[in-house]
């Protein structure tokens, strides 16, 4: 009796061991991926890193279902605040990643052993030009360039019209005195010529990045001034690209309506002013487009100005606009099977050539293409604007490939001279500094 | 169970109890742990497929890292403030309610709460308030000290920190601390009253040295606590500005995940965990000495 009684217990026991280990085992198969079932049903994710367009995407994928039954496409959203590699690297790291990862230009090299090789796809030869070339690696292109994007001094029409008489044209600001001038004109119509956001990203990526872009129109030679720079060999403080964008700097700081204590801004702060017309101008790019909106009082006239680096209106910079694909698409070749790896391909062809996804690119999702054979044109006024740029050909190639932490460790070096705690020799020294630490 | 006969039996009824923890414990805590030590001799970024071996690189790295160190030493000056206040606040809050006045359970409750919030959605709340109802309130009544965003100054936002954490933890400790008092026995305060020892003197005396062992855990808890802040600090102060108040933690994390330094971060983890291990133990060993008998 006694023994029964301690089998009993004994395999009451292993009963709940079993159970327990079963059950950590079990819940892989439920999370995968998304597998496949038997009735030929494919479930692919998208791993989505533009925040602002969530519920559009959501709606894309609703179409993209009724078009194509047995294919489900779930969107995975990257966390507010967290970078889309971190979140990525973390699903390959627990063996769950997503089918198709949304990443920025810069990611894509490190991710290229596990992705698809994409180049023999049919929206190659629509891509615009030089949209793969940061993505191909050995002649293979690993990514899919899914938005264009640009930044500039972002203008409220009617705010401008107020200050210059009549109506503002874009043309009239080509170096940094014209710029200083309008300034003027703003501050006299009692209103706050422009808003500096102090986001480290805006700083360090987007306004130092002009420093590197504006070296020079051919990107061989951005390239050899980067690779100087991590060599030491670039003196900052006597370059002239360098200067006249601090000095259009010195210029912000001066007419900032934070001025006061221009550290404390939010990014929400800017389209807030600058939609109800308290400001005339604030650097930041299209994306911004969606908030402005939320505020708008100029009836949705805005557009983009240069930043200007020097008072020669001829110089490289003075009238381009820094655009560049920031977004890529992968797909995942290790855990993902080939018939979701064949409808993720087709989720991008559909998104190139249906009309429901073009509809959803431009329209709803208000992103500029990059292919040429969507026609569709841009329905914000700052889509529109980078558009005209683009079509003239009044690009300046942003920097999509600088270093991981460069937007955090030079954007903080940019707000202590946003702050006065560092003056310009000082900043070039932590830029210096920077680069040569750079792996 | 000891005294069961046989070395495979007492084996086998030890793992039937031990192993399903144990199992958790190894899978969850030690091969992760062993496997960080090992990812610490690699140049590894996070992603790759391949990674080498690179010796003890990363652990030059980490001397050579200027900014991990003075990251730590800030951390270091905000654990023994946060220490010391949270433990002094958080004593005084016990010994408010354990007198025995009117609501005092709402008042534990109260005072507890802080603890129920998540430390990322509490430094939203509090970046709200630094940055908008203290600024705003500053402005209105002409308060200088509030008049601008403490958040915008390097010194103002560590402050910021401090008083997150205190207000954060001082409702957790005061829950230790009420135990310990009620610890207390009764007939040698009634023996100590009825000599004669005055209410001050009995705490001097009699209670504070008899609650040392709460002490012991509650600075404990908060040492650890206060060298490990992540979540209060990204969410807070996102390091800014200017990552002046970047904590030892949040630099560790940037290193790995940011720089993508995998191996880094990771060496840098480790010579953390070291050098945090070896203060709250000599805390624990040290303090252990001052307790007495009742």
């Amino acid at each position: 009796m006694k023994r029964e009684q301690k089998w009993m217990k004994l395999s009451v026991l292993s009963l709940i061991m079993v159970v327990m280990l079963s059950a950590c085992g079990g819940a892989k198969t439920e999370t995968g991926s998304g597998s496949s079932s038997s009735d030929g049903e494919v479930k692919i994710t998208l791993l989505n890193s533009k925040a602002e367009i969530n519920s559009q995407l959501e709606q894309a994928a609703k179409d993209f279902q009724s078009e194509n039954p047995g294919i489900t496409l779930e969107i995975v959203p990257v966390g507010n605040g967290q970078s889309p590699f971190e979140k990525a690297s973390a699903l390959y790291a627990s063996g769950n990643p997503t089918t198709m990862m949304m990443l920025d230009t810069g990611d894509v090299e490190k991710f290229k052993d596990r992705v698809l090789d994409l180049t023999s796809e049919k929206w190659m030869k629509d891509a615009v030009e030089n949209s793969t070339s940061a993505t191909t690696f050995d002649g293979k292109n690993y990514a899919f360039p899914f938005s264009i994007e640009g930044y500039g001094f972002i203008y409220n029409q009617q705010v401008l019209d107020q200050a210059v008489g009549g109506t503002f044209d874009p043309q009239s600001v080509q170096t940094t005195d014209q710029l200083e001038q309008l300034f003027q004109k703003i501050a006299a119509t009692g209103k706050s010529p422009l808003i500096v956001s102090p986001m480290d990203w805006s700083l360090g990526a987007h306004y130092l990045g002009l420093a590197y872009g504006g070296q020079s129109p051919d990107r061989a030679k951005v390239d050899q001034f980067i690779s100087d720079l991590k060599a030491g060999k670039v003196d900052l403080a006597s370059n002239t690209v360098f200067n006249g964008l601090m000095d259009t700097f010195d210029l912000m700081k001066t007419y900032n309506i934070d001025k006061a204590s221009p550290l404390s801004g939010t990014y929400e702060r800017g389209p807030e002013v600058l939609g109800k017309g308290e400001v005339g101008i604030w650097f930041q790019g299209n994306w911004a487009w969606p908030q402005i909106h939320s505020f708008d009082t100029a009836d949705g006239k805005y557009g983009f100005l240069p930043v200007p680096v020097s008072n020669n209106p001829d110089d490289f910079g003075n009238t381009q606009i820094s655009a560049a694909v920031s977004k890529r698409i992968l797909i995942d070749k290790e855990k993902s099977t080939p018939a979701q790896q064949e409808a993720a391909k087709k989720f991008l062809d559909w998104i190139v050539y249906e009309a429901k996804g073009q509809d959803f690119l431009v329209n709803q999702a208000t992103i500029i293409p990059a292919f040429s054979n969507i026609t569709l044109e841009p329905a914000d006024p700052l889509g529109k604007s980078i558009g005209d740029y683009i079509k003239a050909g009044k690009i300046e190639e942003s920097m999509s490939t600088l270093p991981a932490d460069h937007w955090s460790k030079l954007g903080a070096s940019m707000q202590k001279y946003l702050a006065d705690v560092i003056d310009r020799g000082g900043l070039a020294k932590e830029i210096q500094d920077y680069w040569t630490k750079v792996k | 169970m000891l005294t069961e006969k046989g070395l495979w039996t007492r084996l086998r009824t030890r793992l039937i109890f031990t192993g399903p923890t144990l199992f958790a414990f190894a899978t969850v805590m030690i091969i992760p742990f062993l496997y960080g030590i090992y990812l610490t001799f690699t140049n590894w970024d996070g992603i790759a497929v391949e990674q080498s071996l690179v010796g003890w690189d990363n652990y030059v790295g980490v001397f050579k890292d200027t900014v991990f160190w003075t990251s730590f030493g800030m951390t270091l000056e905000y654990v023994f403030i946060t220490v010391v206040l949270t433990n002094a606040v958080a004593f005084l809050l016990a010994y408010a309610v354990t007198r025995g006045m009117k609501a005092q359970g709402w008042f534990r409750a109260g005072f507890f709460l802080p603890n129920l919030v998540g430390g990322i959605v509490l430094g939203f709340i509090w970046q709200f308030i630094f940055n908008q109802v203290l600024v705003f309130a500053g402005q209105k009544m002409n308060i200088p000290l509030f008049a601008a965003s403490w958040l915008s100054d390097p010194d103002k936002a560590f402050w910021a920190l401090i008083v997150v954490t205190v207000w954060q933890y001082a409702g957790y400790m005061m829950v230790i601390y009420i135990a310990g008092l009620m610890n207390v026995p009764k007939d040698v305060m009634e023996a100590a009253s009825i000599d004669g020892a005055s209410n001050r003197k009995m705490l001097a005396r009699i209670v504070l040295p008899l609650m040392v062992p709460s002490f012991i855990v509650c600075v404990f808890l908060s040492l650890q606590r206060g060298f490990m802040v992540y979540d209060l600090n990204v969410s807070l102060t996102s390091g800014g500005p200017f990552k002046s108040t970047e904590m030892v933690s949040m630099h560790v994390y940037e290193q790995a995940f940011l720089a993508r330094d995998y191996g880094l971060g990771q060496a840098e983890a480790f010579v953390l965990f070291i050098l945090v291990a070896t203060i709250t133990l000599l805390q624990v060993y040290f303090s252990k000495k001052l307790e007495v008998e009742a």
